[in-house]
């Protein structure tokens, strides 16, 4: 897991690289000034660092065998983690609606992208959870469930990208239907599964637990650079500031 | 296990099959030696592919003016003979030898990873057929095997042949990954008691180098192949100069990324020329702590130097002779292992069979690479130098001359290994010195050429170049080496025919491989064996040479020949593929890792998945739910079944743990 | 045995061709034209001495390691199979740090002529003296030509690039499209040419010739053929070459041949094609119009349903070609690839791709992609007549396009000719690339239409795309003939 994780930490540093080798180099605008809102942001970022307070919790409760405890705090780890999501997608609506896309500027390429591959790592670690909630219940994980759970997801993902038209021939009716549907069999799978508290010998799978957790911090602190960098530092760059640089780079040669 | 049984029950659609006959027990096989096989005959297909399109280059170049075939022809055909011998080639035989090896050498049943490792092998294969499925719709990669952007960008790249390189080098990379992650994982668990790091084979440690160089390495390629195809499918602005995006910074993370390449592609001939000196010199590797070292810091200092590929980009005088600086501090640990190389033969009873023969040329040839290298490290003759054939002779030299004599030197070394049989050491010779000769006949003139003036991946060149002579001098060494080739596959398919000959350690050899039986048997080590020394093999069998308590044989040596569990139990079936066939799992009663088809379909769904990014959405959503399943149906079965009686030595991951690595 | 057996036939063929090796490769010494050797400027004299330094240092580490190598290999062979066990040794330490070392006096050998090299080069191009009054050059590059701008001159040509002897020069490289490589082997080194950066390089010529250049960075289909030449000339030489390029060529006169040339040449070519940038005014906007067509080129390229990439619309026929000004006065075309004499111009306006595969005439211009334009052999030949007229006239010859006629009319008609208007607008009805002029007068006023011409994009027609025609026109084409141009469209019908 170390191993997959110090591949992880070059994939990130070569993304926020890229933001920061890019930073003050757009053409046009939206420029971040007039578009980054750093206290909703502040909120999210909170948001996910409870969830990382929650995680803790959570691993604790298993390694002392309390089932029902760390099932609660993996689900509200989880939880957090969808928050947080949500107030992404929220995000990326607004700077949508403000003309702010991958493709008008460069700040825009570098935001989705860097943002989008980290909401992707956090959606990851989501259905991980979900799945390690699903592991500690008396059963185990019934296969139905998962199988249910995932479908579910997958429905609700064809569906946003659908309505955000990255599917461009799925229509916003079919975009619906497939987010309702997904989201109907997901809640049916989850009370299917975890209507039945007991008491339960969960401690063995501490270890495994742990790996998930390393991941989900991983994620947490992933997010803490790029919120410093992209949402602190950068977030007064304006055209001038851009122009300077641009010109900069050019006078100077 | 714990009791509370965490898997239920899945309807699995596609049991296990029992079978260890046939294609289906290969298909689904989680053995290492299998999946090292077929690593290595794919790799070698891909090698004939990469070195056809290689004789047709040369044919073209052989006279000025030619017109065999067109320039978008000829730019496809560098492009994908680049992308070929290295990703496709030289890195997975790399990997097949991993997998042969790394469990062999360390003493241990398999890899860390079983399932993870096929998923690894087939991943790699759907990337290789995808990238060269391109040749199909006419539209190979043709931009490059370093595919600058922005000529990779849409309005200069119109066609899919920059997609399918770039999602299929994605697909290689994830393989690469997934493969770097379980041999680390490998190397540090599994190790037989008592080898501690400073005694493991040379060969393990360039292994363990070379995969951390590629969890480091990879992710960085991954990033620039995400963004530039962000940049051909969904219009974002990485690489387009007129939104400010600039061109440089692509050569930055592909360089950042491709200089390691350059070492996880001569690491690996490195540790087997270390194998193999001492052996065919009956003396210990020179200076093991030095070589290993150097190893370690060549590979760390890999990644400061990748700017000495762009010397002529223009990155100012300070940048340059930073780079140059720490570029020739590169050659001071290359330099130690070459010497060190030279005294393990020095005072030694050098015994001239092929693969020690291929390993003196590794170090003769890489020598000139690296001295070429040293031209080019000074940026103002780099200036010259830079994008001609004096480059392309140099990274031949190191990459021919160097990586493929090494791996060659393996195939040989360890083929006894492999199929209970040598390669026939005549046929073997001639081998040899074919591709030598063939090998300095193409590439030692064109550094002549290149310094004449002319640059690389040019289709064709006037007639009052003066370039003429020099060209055709390389192409008919091309075809030497291409007859060299041809003698291999001779001697492969005589040695085939011939009777297995069972020696278990034909050469005398100093590390753990040599201890077991030829083929070796499904489960490796009958018994793990314990390690006390540095060559511990050779230690047992000489322990007064190197003062060694003598000490029982480990358990894990050849019986006497005849002796019932050394051979075969169908002897004529061995299969002249390299794995062993041996009988069923129950007979020796060592608890392995059950077959599985997961790995396949899950590799095969990412593949799809990848392909289908080009195409209809419809076709990504199908992709995705055929990878789903193979994920899915991985976690859901269990690693083995029934579920292990005692403890297995070998560690064997439960479901998540390898679900980690995806 | 066997092992004996093969490799005495072996050891013969291996050493035979060990003898030939070195015959061959003497024979072959570089020493062409385009080779870094044999340099004629003080970079590549530096550049070719370190480079001889670095090569006798290695052949004396080669020799050396090498030699020990195959010492060892022979002295220490294996004699008999039953030959003594030899000594375990594992090393010592005290050698591997001596060779851990040795190697870094070589290197600091080599690392202090390079660095002083580098920041040498970087100041001017002799003995790290910043020169006093370079040549500004100002290159770039395109797929697959190169244009060299003479800054403050107003002068600007294609794919051969004229200097003084024994002055730095100083160019600047850019790339309109993606990155070349700018590379003159007897001058000095190359240095990549990138779109939005600005790299700078000096190059000198001690010594009169024509020198060979050749992109060194993959740009594409036609790479292999993107080569220029770089000529050098003694001083006053080079004072009056500038003023030739400077002076119109001399009016046709007797030569319907060439004068029905132009005229198709006006049609059918000018609208990539400059040819009139000795007029400094044209000189000094050939950069944005070149631009301009790479912008449109890049903005051709559209995304069907499925998200399949075309180029498509009028769009296509615009691409930065050369500049053909004073064309017949070069020694070469197609990026400096064949000797220019008219019949090669008939060869290569004839099929183009039988010389120079890949390039974008081929690709994009209606000529060869639309039937009803084909050129006959009767037209190559007025094109051809017509390109080997343009090249400086004599020196007492003024400006004589729009002046020697009186009649505006055809004056305008003259001005519309000149400045390629008729390539993108019929006279007629008929769309080309711009709508076609017929009744123009009926539909708009004399203002109206000049400020369509000065300023294309205040009033676009619906359905023709924006920013097409060049924004130029206004500052290039003078009032008296603006006029003229505004009467002769108003005579449309």
């Amino acid at each position: 897991m170390w191993t997959f994780l110090g591949s992880e930490c070059m994939f990130f540093g070569s993304l926020i690289a890229t933001f920061l080798v890019y930073r003050n180099q757009s053409t046009t605008g939206p420029f971040p000034d007039e578009i980054i809102d750093v206290p909703i942001t502040t909120v999210s970022t909170f948001v996910l660092l409870m969830s990382s307070l929650a995680m803790v919790l959570a691993l604790n409760a298993v390694q002392r065998n309390q089932a029902n405890l760390g099932r609660f705090w993996i689900l509200m780890t989880a939880l957090l983690g969808t928050i947080f999501l949500g107030f992404q997608a929220f995000e990326f609506n607004e700077f949508f609606n403000e003309g702010l896309t991958p493709r008008v500027n460069l700040f825009g390429t570098t935001f989705f992208v860097l943002t989008g591959f980290h909401g992707a790592h956090v959606t990851v670690g989501v259905i991980w959870l979900l799945v390690m909630a699903g592991v500690i219940t008396p059963k185990g994980l019934s296969a139905w469930t998962l199988l249910g759970a995932v479908l579910g997801a997958y429905a609700i993902l064809v569906g946003i990208l659908g309505l955000l038209d990255v599917i461009r021939n799925l229509s916003d009716v079919g975009a619906v239907i497939f987010i309702a549907a997904g989201a109907v069999v997901m809640v049916a799978a989850g009370l299917k599964h975890f209507s039945i508290p007991t008491k339960l010998n969960v401690a063995s799978q501490a270890g495994n637990l742990e790996v998930t957790a390393l991941y989900w911090h991983f994620v947490d602190i992933v997010w803490i650079v790029i919120f410093t960098v992209v949402y602190l530092v950068s977030a007064n760059d304006s055209i001038e500031t851009s122009e300077a640089i641009i010109s900069g780079l050019h006078g100077g040669g | 296990m714990a009791e509370e049984a965490v898997i239920s029950k899945f309807p699995n659609p596609f049991p296990r099959p029992k079978t260890n006959r046939g294609w289906i027990s290969w298909v689904m096989t989680v053995d290492h030696k299998r999946i090292g096989t077929m690593y290595g005959i794919t790799a070698f297909v891909f090698f004939l592919v990469g070195g056809i399109e290689a004789l047709i280059m040369r044919l073209q170049l052989a006279r000025a003016d030619s017109d065999l075939v067109s320039p978008e022809v000829f730019n496809q055909l560098f492009t994908m003979h680049g992308t070929t011998m290295i990703f496709l080639v030289v890195m997975p035989i790399g990997a097949a030898f991993f997998n042969w090896m790394i469990p062999l050498m360390i003493g241990a049943r398999d890899v860390a990873f079983p399932r993870l490792n096929a998923f690894s092998y087939w991943l790699f294969l759907s990337g290789g057929l995808f990238i060269n499925l391109s040749f199909a719709f006419n539209a190979a990669p043709n931009a490059g095997w370093f595919g600058y952007a922005n000529l990779t960008e849409v309005p200069y790249s119109l066609g899919d042949n920059t997609t399918f390189w770039l999602i299929g080098l994605q697909l290689l990379g994830v393989a690469s990954l997934a493969a770097a992650f379980n041999f680390i994982i490998t190397i540090i668990n599994l190790r037989a008691p008592g080898m501690s790091f400073m005694k493991m084979p040379v060969f393990i440690w360039m292994s363990l180098i070379v995969q951390i160089l590629l969890v480091l390495a990879f992710p960085v390629i991954t990033v620039a192949l995400i963004e530039l195809q962000f940049d051909r499918l969904y219009g974002t602005n990485f690489f387009n100069p007129v939104a400010g995006g600039e061109p440089v910074f692509w050569q930055h993370m592909f360089w950042l990324f491709g200089h390691p390449e350059v070492y996880i592609l001569i690491l690996p001939a490195m540790g087997i020329v270390s194998e193999v000196l001492p052996t065919f010199s009956r003396k210990p590797l020179y200076g093991y702590p030095f070589v290993v070292m150097a190893g370690a810091s060549i590979a760390f200092m890999g990644f400061f130097v990748w700017s000495h590929h762009m010397f002529t980009v223009g990155l100012g005088p300070a940048a340059n002779a930073a780079f140059a600086l720490s570029t020739m501090a590169i050659a001071i640990p290359t330099g130690v292992k070459i010497f060190n190389w030279i005294g393990t033969v020095w005072g030694g009873q050098v015994r001239l069979q092929t693969p020690m023969l291929f390993s003196l040329a590794f170090v003769a040839l890489f020598i000139v690479g690296g001295l070429s290298g040293i031209a080019h490290a000074s940026p103002p003759t780099d200036a010259q130098q830079q994008d001609t054939y004096f480059i392309v002779a140099h990274f031949h030299y190191v990459l021919f001359g160097g990586s493929m004599f090494g791996l060659f030197a393996g195939v040989y070394y360890w083929w006894p290994k492999f199929t209970g049989k040598r390669l026939g050491e005549t046929l073997g010779k001639w081998h040899f010195w074919l591709m030598f000769i063939g090998m300095n006949i193409t590439f030692f003139p064109m550094h002549w050429v290149g310094l004449d003036g002319m640059p690389r991946r040019i289709f064709t060149y006037p007639a009052d170049s003066g370039w003429e002579t020099i060209n055709s001098w390389s192409t008919i060494g091309a075809f030497i080496i291409a007859l060299s080739i041809l003698l291999f596959i001779v001697n492969y398919f005589r040695t085939w025919r011939r009777e297995p000959t069972y020696e278990a350690d034909p050469w005398d050899g100093r590390t753990l491989e040599w201890s077991i039986p030829s083929p070796v048997p499904v489960y490796n080590f009958k018994e793990i064996p314990t390690v006390e020394y540095l060559d511990d093999w050779w230690a047992q069998k000489y322990p007064e040479s190197v003062n060694a308590e003598p000490r029982e044989r480990s358990p894990g040596q050849p019986a006497p020949a005849g002796a019932e569990d050394m051979l075969p139990l169908n002897g004529q079936d061995v299969s002249s593929y390299g794995a062993s066939s041996y009988g069923d799992d129950e007979d020796h009663g060592i608890h392995l890792p059950d077959k599985s088809y997961y790995p396949l379909i899950a590799a095969v769904g990412f593949a799809f998945f990848g392909g289908s990014l080009m195409s209809a959405w419809w076709l990504t959503l199908i992709a995705g739910f055929i990878m789903m399943f193979g994920i899915m149906g991985w976690i859901f079965e269990p690693v083995n079944d029934p579920p292990p009686e005692e403890e297995n030595p070998g560690g064997h991951p439960e479901g998540y743990s390898a679900e980690a690595g995806h | 045995m066997q092992i004996l057996r093969s490799s005495s036939a072996l050891k013969r063929f291996a050493l035979l061709l060990t003898l030939l090796a070195p015959a061959i490769l003497a024979a072959c010494a570089p020493g062409g034209d385009q080779s870094t050797f044999d340099s004629a400027g003080p970079i590549a004299k530096d550049q070719e001495n370190i480079f001889i330094f670095i090569f006798w240092l290695a052949v004396v580490v080669f020799v050396v390691v090498e030699a020990a190598l195959i010492y060892s290999i022979f002295r220490f062979r294996q004699t008999r199979p039953d030959a003594e066990m030899p000594t375990q040794t594992h090393g010592n330490f005290k050698l591997e740090i001596a060779w851990t070392i040795a190697p870094v006096f070589v290197l600091v050998a080599i690392a202090v002529p390079t660095v002083t090299l580098i920041f040498d080069h970087e100041k001017g191009p002799v003995d790290g003296r910043v020169p006093e009054n370079p040549l500004e050059i100002n290159a770039v590059a395109h797929q697959w030509w190169f244009e060299f701008e003479y800054p403050g001159q107003d002068v600007i040509t294609a794919n051969e690039l004229h200097i003084p002897i024994d002055r730095a020069v100083r160019v600047s490289l850019d790339s309109d499209d993606v990155i070349h490589s700018f590379w003159v082997p007897k001058l000095a080194g190359k240095v990549d040419m990138i779109p939005g950066d600005d790299n700078v390089m000096f190059i000198q010529a001690d010594r009169v010739g024509t020198f060979i250049g050749q992109c060194a960075e993959f740009c594409g289909e036609a790479h292999a053929n993107m080569r220029f030449r770089v000529v050098s000339h003694e001083p006053d030489d080079y004072e009056d070459w500038l003023d030739s390029m400077r002076r119109a060529p001399a009016p046709i006169v007797d030569n319907p041949l060439a004068e029905a040339g132009r005229t198709l040449f006006a049609q059918n070519c000018s609208t990539c094609h400059s040819t009139r940038t000795y007029e400094p005014l044209r000189a000094q906007g050939e950069r944005e119009v070149q631009l301009g067509r790479q912008t449109l080129f890049r903005k051709a390229v559209k995304r069907d349903e499925e998200g399949i990439k075309t180029r498509e619309g009028d769009l296509v026929t615009l691409i930065s070609a050369p500049n053909l000004t004073h064309l017949a006065a070069r020694q070469t075309f197609a990026a400096g690839i064949i000797e220019l004499t008219e019949e090669n111009l008939k060869k290569w306006i004839r099929d183009p791709d039988d010389i120079k595969q890949g390039n974008r005439m081929k690709d994009l211009a209606p000529i060869y992609n639309d039937p009803a334009l084909w050129l006959s052999d009767e037209e190559v030949d007025q094109l051809a007549a017509y390109l080997m007229t343009l090249k400086p006239g004599p020196e007492e010859a003024v400006e004589t396009a729009g002046t020697v006629e009186v009649d505006p009319i055809a004056q305008g008609r003259e001005v519309f000719l000149n400045n390629g208007c008729s390539a993108c607008h019929s006279t007629g009805a008929d769309r080309v690339v711009g709508p076609g002029l017929s009744g123009l007068a009926d539909k708009s006023s004399t203002d109206m239409i000049r400020e369509s011409i000065t300023d294309p994009g205040a009033v676009v027609t619906d359905g023709f795309p924006d920013g097409v025609m060049p924004g130029n026109f206004g500052s290039v084409i003078s009032d008296n003939d603006l006029n003229a141009l505004i009467q002769y469209l108003e005579t449309l019908k």
